[in-house]
């Protein structure tokens, strides 16, 4: 035998006749062709990853996405040749170009973003084989991330969890193949294994371990993020003031503080030009000490990115937050963090709206917060002189100028007439209109010409109170603007002037003090119940932001605190990971052992098992071989009693098996008969 | 003697290393008999190619995630992690508790292709998909398993020599439902198939005995082949003797049955070919039993030491090649 084999391999290649294979199959090495379905699925992915990203990538994207998908759709059903391969290089430089004339840059989330829908829409232009339509969907899986990077607003989720469920399908309906099913069980089984994956992803969220900060630092983007600048000059508190973005969140753990104690002091401006107000430029050392009288306030401020590092807190604060250990405090009683966060960050502070200075003022704060622009504004330093002379002390000349502004028709308007250099001038002899901006201004500049230290502080005032969350919700529309004076024998005194142009700015919301036309002005006076809506809203986003949205590296170990662990390090989180993953793997197992094994059995199977379990006890198992029929005939010889029950049972369940299909009052039957017969036998 | 074509691979690493994780697969699995149910020991998953990308682009997301501790794109990519990891669990789902119930190797010519065919039964409830199984190095063949049903898979793998030839090892493989894992198991069950030597056209055909010579025109007239009746196709007739037109009629797929005229037979020695090697000798005797089938002519077949009788069909055909497949001088 192996001698023959030897010699026939040594014969010449024989002539093959009559090996054709059995029957006209295709060959087998033929590629699996991907089903216009499957296309679709994807192609929609793609333009809905896209959509989600339309907000922040180039304009041409979704027209050049849309185009190309259109034009793959239309290539699937004719015989037309892809592009060829020096028009696709023609059209990659001409998009990479694109994205450079639209961004000046590749680099950046926005740039990245456009570009990865550029390259995807060419690889439209080829996609081929099953492993080019994948690359489609992972860069549609990446434009999905990029749209995360971008917003986590909590509206968008249930569309960031249609994409997803949509682009699992595409990959679903690619790995099914020719025998693509239709749309429903597609959907169905994408859907299922994204809700499987679900406790998992929550598992890794919440104890994958997290690092304290980025691992390299992300390019900024250049966007105007509405928030307290680090200036002050006509104008820009009113582009605030339309604004209905949420600036800060206050939950207390004690009491709340009054309406009039809620100034929210922000960055402190020392310098100023004769419009324009600006922080310092470097730190005086330290401040002259304070006493602080009850009662305090301790809370939490959950802020918004947008005031350039400076923490805002309640007036005025005592110490450093406990928990940013980047915070820092100035000269001018400014908290700063020396890292500024993009995100959103929060803290904890205790304030206390009463106090006082010890001290005297130091020489270079003094002069620091007297100094005003040389041949600027010279009626208003006129007028200073003037009010001066008549003032007995510091105290008296504050009032003057209060007084002044009170009785001499100044009135509040967020839109008032342009001002010019000597901008303070124009507004106490001019126009007589402004806001809370031009009054602390004046006031300020009044005050140093008057030789009273003084500095204008930005912040917010007020806040509106979410019974849902129960937090103190302020808004950018609650910026505002005051002054600090510092008066001999007490210290720096808080004085708003705003409040003696506009005295219901104090005691209420801006919102009713600005009555024209602003968003918040009408929410303010529909139905209660669109109010509570609205709060209950609110709530929810302010529990997204704080629970999810900010969930890092510390909240992460206050979490195993919280759950009873001592120890808050990695190898706790390390091990609560190993634990949960067995269990979430072990549910998996178990739930494919009920779909491939025994525990998917039909009843009838179900049914002949249980009478083969009990015949077990009487005569050996069944063998392979062995049909239902003959088996019973076999145990019906050995135990002659059991014949007449069991030879019957045997063949209907022959006939119910391989029958023609019997209904469902046939099968109940021999359910019946069988729990009766194991029963008999057991017994 | 092993069934896999001493091929060019056979010194890559990865051939190497194929070779050396399937022996090691098939001493600890032991042989195989049909029937058997798949069961989670014998199943092995790696992640493919394309899982492997998968895996590095979750990795990236990952990255940036952290990088821009952005917990949306976290929650993402585990998402994502959890959605493959499900999808692994599928992939080996679609082979655990596949039952492989019968198996039997067709047989086939040296340096062909044969068949084996391949019963597979799913118990589950859910359809089994993208299954695919390969002998030898024979590309692939792809199925799939409805739920609670039964089907038959025909699988071509490669014939070598002359003789008995074992299929050693049948890998069963899976990449559904993503593509990103593929999970195979591998049976060695007891596969034996007869390979019959080439046949290969050298000499002309034995002229018939038993008959009056005739001449060539009286014999195209009256037709060697007489055409007997029709009945109905049964797995392996050849495909020119289906009634064609009958079928394109309605009716069932027949084949023409024809009868040589009675008594003309032709013998096949292997005498007349002594002077051809063994080899070729046998596969010339193997076309002259296929020529004589075609042609529906009774033949004997004449071994030293092993004759069959005259006749002719599918049974006279089948010994005959066996005949010359076991043949050992």
């Amino acid at each position: 035998m192996e001698a023959d084999v030897r010699k026939a391999t040594a014969a010449p290649p024989p002539v093959p006749l009559g090996v054709a294979p059995k029957g006209a199959e295709p060959p087998p090495a033929a590629p699996r062709g991907i089903p216009i379905s499957a296309q679709r699925w994807v192609l929609a992915g793609l333009l809905g990853a896209v959509l989600l990203n339309v907000g922040h990538v180039a304009p041409w994207c979704l027209p050049l996405a849309s185009g190309a998908a259109a034009w793959r759709i239309w290539a699937a059903q004719q015989p037309t040749r892809l592009l060829g391969r020096w028009p696709r290089i023609a059209v990659v430089v001409v998009l990479t170009l694109a994205v450079l004339i639209s961004f000046r840059t590749l680099n950046g989330l926005d740039a990245g973003a456009s570009l990865l829908v550029a390259m995807a829409a060419l690889k439209l232009m080829e996609t081929q084989r099953v492993r080019d339509w994948l690359i489609v969907l992972g860069a549609a899986l990446f434009l999905l991330l990029a749209a995360c990077l971008g917003a986590q607003s909590l509206w968008l989720v249930p569309l960031y969890a249609a994409e997803l469920w949509l682009l699992s399908t595409a990959l679903y309906a690619l790995g099914a193949g020719e025998s693509a099913p239709g749309a429903t069980p597609l959907l169905c089984a994408a859907g299922r294994s994204l809700l499987l994956a679900l406790p998992l992803a929550v598992l890794l969220f919440l104890f994958f371990p997290r690092l304290p900060g980025s691992l390299w630092t992300v390019p900024k983007e250049d966007e105007a993020v509405t928030g307290l600048g680090d200036q002050l000059d006509p104008g820009s508190i009113a582009k605030l003031v339309e604004s209905d973005e949420p600036a800060l969140r206050v939950r207390f753990s004690g009491s709340i503080p009054r309406r009039e104690e809620r100034y929210w002091r922000g960055p402190v401006l020392h310098r100023f030009d004769g419009t324009t107000w600006r922080r310092a430029q470097r730190d005086l050392g330290e401040p002259p000490a304070i006493e602080y009288a009850g009662p305090g306030y301790r809370y939490e401020v959950t802020l918004e990115p947008g005031t350039h590092g400076v923490l805002v807190g309640l007036d005025l604060p005592r110490g450093l937050p406990p928990d940013l250990y980047t915070a820092f405090r100035s000269f001018d009683e400014q908290l700063t963090d020396s890292k500024p966060s993009d995100n959103v960050i929060s803290y904890h502070l205790e304030s206390f709206p009463r106090h006082r200075n010890l001290d005297a003022l130091p020489a270079a704060m003094r002069a620091l917060d007297l100094t005003l622009p040389r041949a600027r504004n010279p009626r208003s330093i006129e007028l200073a002189q003037q009010l001066r002379a008549d003032a007995r002390d510091d105290h008296t000349y504050v009032q003057a100028v209060l007084d002044y502004l009170q009785n001499n028709g100044f009135e509040y308007t967020l839109t008032p007439p342009k001002l010019g250099a000597n901008s303070i001038d124009d507004l106490l002899f001019d126009t007589r209109q402004g806001f809370c901006g031009h009054y602390a201004s004046a006031f300020a500049m009044l005050m140093r010409a008057g030789g009273v230290p003084a500095h204008v502080v930005t912040g917010y005032l007020g806040g509106e109170w979410n019974r849902f969350g129960e937090y103190l919700l302020v808004r950018q529309s609650n910026a505002h603007a005051w002054t600090e004076v510092w008066l001999e024998g007490t210290g720096w005194v808080r004085v708003d002037p705003t409040a003696v142009v506009a005295p219901d700015r104090l005691h209420s919301d801006f919102d009713d003090a600005v009555t024209a036309g602003s968003a918040s002005g009408r929410r303010t006076h529909a139905a209660p119940w669109i109010a509570s809506t609205v709060q209950a809203w609110q709530a929810m986003n302010a529990w997204w932001q704080d629970e999810f949205i900010n969930f890092n590296m510390d909240r992460q170990l206050d979490l195993l605190g919280s759950l009873g662990f001592k120890d808050r390090d990695y190898e706790v989180l390390v091990g609560i990971l190993a634990a949960g993953g067995t269990l979430w793997l072990s549910l998996l197992a178990w739930r494919g052992r009920q779909s491939a094994g025994s525990g998917s059995r039909d009843a009838l199977s179900r049914s002949w098992h249980r009478l083969e379990r009990a015949l077990r006890r009487a005569a050996p198992a069944r063998a392979a071989h062995e049909g239902p029929v003959a088996y019973g005939e076999r145990v019906a010889a050995e135990h002659p009693e059991l014949a007449a029950t069991l030879k019957p049972l045997t063949r209907e369940y022959a006939q119910l098996r391989y029958g023609p299909p019997a209904g469902a009052a046939a099968l109940q039957r021999f359910e019946r008969a069988v729990r009766l017969f194991a029963a008999r036998i057991t017994r | 003697m092993s069934s896999s074509a001493p091929s060019r691979s056979a010194f890559k690493p990865r051939a190497r290393l194929e070779r050396a994780v399937s022996a090691w697969a098939r001493s600890r699995q032991g042989e195989d008999r049909a029937p058997l149910t798949l069961q989670s020991k014998r199943i092995y998953i790696l992640p493919t190619r394309a899982g492997l990308v998968a895996a590095l682009l979750l990795f990236l997301m990952f990255l940036a995630g952290l990088n821009y501790q952005n917990s949306l794109a976290l929650l993402l990519c585990f998402q994502l992690v959890g959605f493959a990891l499900v999808s692994m669990y599928e992939c080996h789902g679609s082979l655990n508790g596949l039952t492989i119930s019968s198996a039997h190797a067709e047989s086939a010519f040296a340096n062909g292709h044969g068949e084996l065919l391949l019963g597979f039964y799913n118990a589950g409830a859910k359809t089994r998909r993208s299954l695919r199984v390969r002998a030898t190095d024979v590309a692939p063949k792809f199925f799939e398993v409805a739920p609670h049903s039964a089907c038959l898979v025909s699988v071509r793998y490669q014939a070598l020599h002359r003789g008995r030839q074992r299929i050693d090892r049948l890998q069963i493989s899976s990449d559904a439902p993503l593509g990103l894992f593929r999970a195979w198991t591998w049976l060695h069950l007891p596969l034996e198939a007869l390979i019959y030597p080439a046949p290969l056209r050298l000499r002309p055909r034995p002229p018939p005995v038993g008959l009056p010579q005739r001449s060539e025109r009286e014999r195209r007239l009256s037709g060697d082949e007489e055409f007997a009746w029709l009945r109905s196709f049964r797995e392996g007739d050849p495909l020119r003797r289906v009634a064609w037109k009958a079928y394109a009629r309605g009716a069932p797929l027949m084949v023409a049955h024809y009868d040589a005229p009675a008594g003309a037979q032709r013998v096949l020695a292997l005498t007349a070919l002594h002077d051809l090697p063994l080899e070729r000798a046998l596969s010339q005797l193997a076309d002259w039993v296929l020529e004589c089938e075609r042609r529906g002519e009774s033949y004997a077949l004449d071994l030293e030491g092993r004759a069959v009788a005259a006749g002719h069909g599918l049974a006279q055909r089948r010994h005959c090649l066996e005949a010359l497949a076991l043949y050992e001088g």
